[in-house]
């Protein structure tokens, strides 16, 4: 061994990126001026831009801009591409995906990638301004991946949720850390993968670990300081209303799930939330929490004030069958009515009166469903379930649902909804667990079919519940789709298409294979007049659970904005 | 059914080019970062001669929060670190008998791991993890009773 004053000065170690050739290390201060007021008005008073999470508060996904049409977007091509990898080794190294849906200020992208990436790209070259990488722990508790959907700007901040379970504002012109806040316990199996959503002077955000028995919940802090404002749990503890609803007896609503793992939609005029809750735990094992475990599978109507609960509607009661309805409440107007859509796991397509949550419509969506049936009424008759310890049963859909929390779209020009769908069944056989914190608390096996399976982009008319059109996929559909003022909607597929459609006839008009499947959300953009359809590229996640038949299929890491020729 | 466990089975996983060609990770020795007077906690890794491994291979932190690391590269060959640290990864490139520093911020609890990027260093050995004990925050746990744990 040298002696100490042999050893050569190798100095202070650096940031890695640094070492990135062209990396920049400031945005321009574009995101000074998002606030809730602009926010309120993003879609008509800057349809150039995409800054929140679904493009406006009512989850449409929907963009105005038309200049991308169905007579050439077959002339749609690659304008930049955006690539991230990894370096050594990171949690969910196999399940990683690329989910963020990319945010649009002025030009600047503000994007976020798995453990705990967030980047500013000049929305114009794809050229990498800043980085910010939050670090996480390999042993972090997942249930489906390592992933992260999405961030929220205002106020010169972005905001992202990490695996650990923090919320973190960063400066919106370097990435350097503003304030964080845990919000979750890692130790009981809680995680954060949503997207936050700016509301008024807060961000809000939910938890993950639905897996794991915890008591799911969404909290709010003011964006300038991270000061807590609510915490709201979507399970009651003994004496709340909804409390009846579990036994009376132990401690099975301590346990009960109902994690709010996407973002919430939000009507300013009502003044309400709606969170999209998950399944109960343990998600297989009903003897264990008999009743219908509110909030579990419900939309929870908030108060964004007090956080206090307001209304709900339950999409499957007793889930015995892992059917999360976490997937978006969509916001959209109905001969004067103010209504929400919602495509659920269980294969049901609900329209609701938003004002109370009370059913307007229900209807199938999906071919084949046998777990159940839910009449006209919203009445709701399981079928098969896994009832009997040992007992192997088989349903449609599997607990990946007809759709996944990929999120469809709904088009104001052409009045219909477009879903993603998932014709994919599953067998599950009830195995009795003794619940331990942290520890999986299903309460079956499950295996997903790999044979047999297909998945279509599906239109609905809200105002009959009738299908319109539907592109058949020899794959389930595992992607969230755009429509657009084009009269155009694009969606990905798991074996990497990325299409365009005609949104009034379903023709399909375009198409571009991006090398890994899509299980994002893609987002619509203008810099300089020319418009942008952006979409993260990188199949992962709970693959097992929504396709087994594409768990060999490549990851990735590219962001690909396409555009017609200049 | 398996046999039992040579002792020269064991010893050679625990070298380089004994049963493995490199040394297989998750071993070596666990060391504990010691609380400073400055509110930060401070360790030392090494890099010993020919074994390809970070010593301590398994660094333990008693709580989240800011690490002063030394990294000595005791070794007659070149090696660098690619370490975690809330922000962005921290480098540093270490010649042969080098000494250099880092300064990381890490979240607890949770483990991370660190590697030599270079060659295949990392498979040969030269991964090391930073576990970080503790647990959350009052505010951030459940409002429930307390759980069985493992």
């Amino acid at each position: 061994m040298a002696t100490e004053t042999e050893y050569v000065d190798a100095g202070e170690a650096v940031d890695f990126r640094n070492l990135s050739p062209g990396y920049v290390g400031t945005a321009p201060p574009v995101a000074k001026g998002v606030n809730y007021n602009r926010i309120l008005k993003a879609r008509d008073a800057e349809p150039h831009n995409w800054i929140t999470y679904y493009g406006a508060y009512d989850g449409q996904r929907f963009s105005p801009l038309d200049q991308i049409t169905t007579r050439n977007v077959h002339h749609l091509t690659p304008a930049w591409v955006f690539q991230c990898g990894s370096v050594g080794m990171h949690s969910g190294a196999s399940t990683y995906s690329f989910e963020a849906s990319p945010l649009v200020v002025d030009g600047i992208m503000y994007v976020t990638g798995w453990d705990g990436w967030v980047w500013a790209l000049d929305a114009k070259t794809g050229a990498e301004l800043w980085r910010y990488h939050r670090a996480s722990p390999y042993d972090v508790r997942l249930c489906c991946g390592n992933v992260n959907r999405g961030c929220a700007v205002a106020e010169g901040k972005v905001f992202m949720t990490t695996l650990n379970a923090h919320v973190i504002a960063l400066d919106a012109t370097n990435g350097q850390l503003i304030w964080e806040q845990p919000y979750g316990d890692v130790r009981a199996g809680e995680s954060a993968t949503v997207a936050p959503l700016i509301v008024k002077d807060m961000v809000i955000v939910g938890s993950s670990g639905g897996e794991f028995g915890v008591r799911g919940h969404a909290d709010a802090f003011k964006f300038e300081t991270g000061e807590r404002v609510w915490r709201c749990y979507m399970v009651p503890e003994p004496g709340e209303p909804g409390s009846e609803t579990w036994p009376a007896e132990g401690e099975a609503w301590a346990r009960g799930g109902a994690n709010c793992w996407t973002t919430p939609t939000f009507d300013p005029e009502l003044n309400l939330l709606y969170f999209n809750t998950g399944n109960p735990c343990p998600d297989f094992d009903g003897a264990v929490r008999e009743g219908d475990n509110l909030y579990t599978n419900c939309v929870v109507a908030v108060d964004p004030d007090n956080g206090q609960i307001q209304h709900h509607y339950q999409y499957t009661p007793h889930d015995v069958w892992d059917y999360d309805s976490t997937m978006e409440n969509i916001l959209f107007e109905m001969d004067g009515r103010k209504c929400s859509g919602h495509f659920d796991k269980n294969g049901y397509f609900f329209v609701l009166d938003r004002t109370d949550c009370s059913l307007i419509r229900v209807v199938p969506f999906v071919d084949r469903i046998t777990w159940g049936e839910i009449d006209a009424s919203g009445k709701v008759t399981p079928r098969v379930f896994p009832d009997k310890e040992g007992d192997p049963v088989h349903f449609w859909p599997g607990p990946a649902g007809a759709k996944e929390w990929t999120h469809a779209s709904y088009s104001p020009k052409s009045g219909l909804f477009y879903a993603p769908v998932q014709d994919v069944g599953a067998t599950a056989t009830r195995r009795r667990r003794e619940f331990k914190e942290s520890i999986p608390y299903w309460g079956a096996g499950v295996a997903v079919d790999t044979e047999d399976v297909s998945g279509y982009l599906s239109a609905f008319d809200p105002a009959t519940g009738q299908e319109k059109w539907r592109f058949r996929n020899e794959h389930p559909m595992t992607a969230s789709v755009l429509s657009t003022a084009g009269n155009l909607v694009f969606a990905g597929d798991p074996a990497g298409i990325f299409r365009a459609f005609n949104a009034t006839s379903g023709e399909l008009l375009w198409q571009y294979t991006c090398g890994s499947g899509h299980h994002s959300s893609p987002s619509s953009y203008t810099v300089d007049g020319r418009q942008y359809i952006a979409v993260p590229v990188g199949y992962g996640a709970w693959t097992e659970g929504f396709y087994p038949g594409a768990l060999a299929q490549a990851g990735g890491s590219a962001l690909f904005a396409f555009a017609l020729p200049e | 059914m398996t046999a039992t466990v040579d002792k020269t089975v064991v010893e050679g996983l625990a070298k380089q080019n004994g049963v493995t060609l490199g040394r297989v990770l998750g071993r070596g020795n666990i060391g504990v970062a010691e609380e400073g007077p400055d509110g930060k906690m401070h360790a030392t890794v090494r890099i010993p001669l020919d074994e390809l491994v970070f010593d301590p291979g398994v660094l333990v932190l008693p709580h989240g929060g800011d690490l002063e690391l030394e990294i000595i590269n005791d070794d007659n060959n070149s090696h660098c670190a690619v370490l975690p640290c809330n922000g962005d990864a921290k480098f540093i490139w270490l010649v042969n008998f080098a000494k250099g520093r880092a300064s990381l911020t890490l979240d607890g609890p949770g483990y991370y791991w660190y590697g030599s990027r270079t060659g295949n260093d990392e498979g040969g050995g030269l991964t090391g993890t930073i576990v970080v004990g503790g647990e959350v925050p009052d505010e951030a746990k459940l409002d429930r009773p307390p759980q069985p744990r493992p």
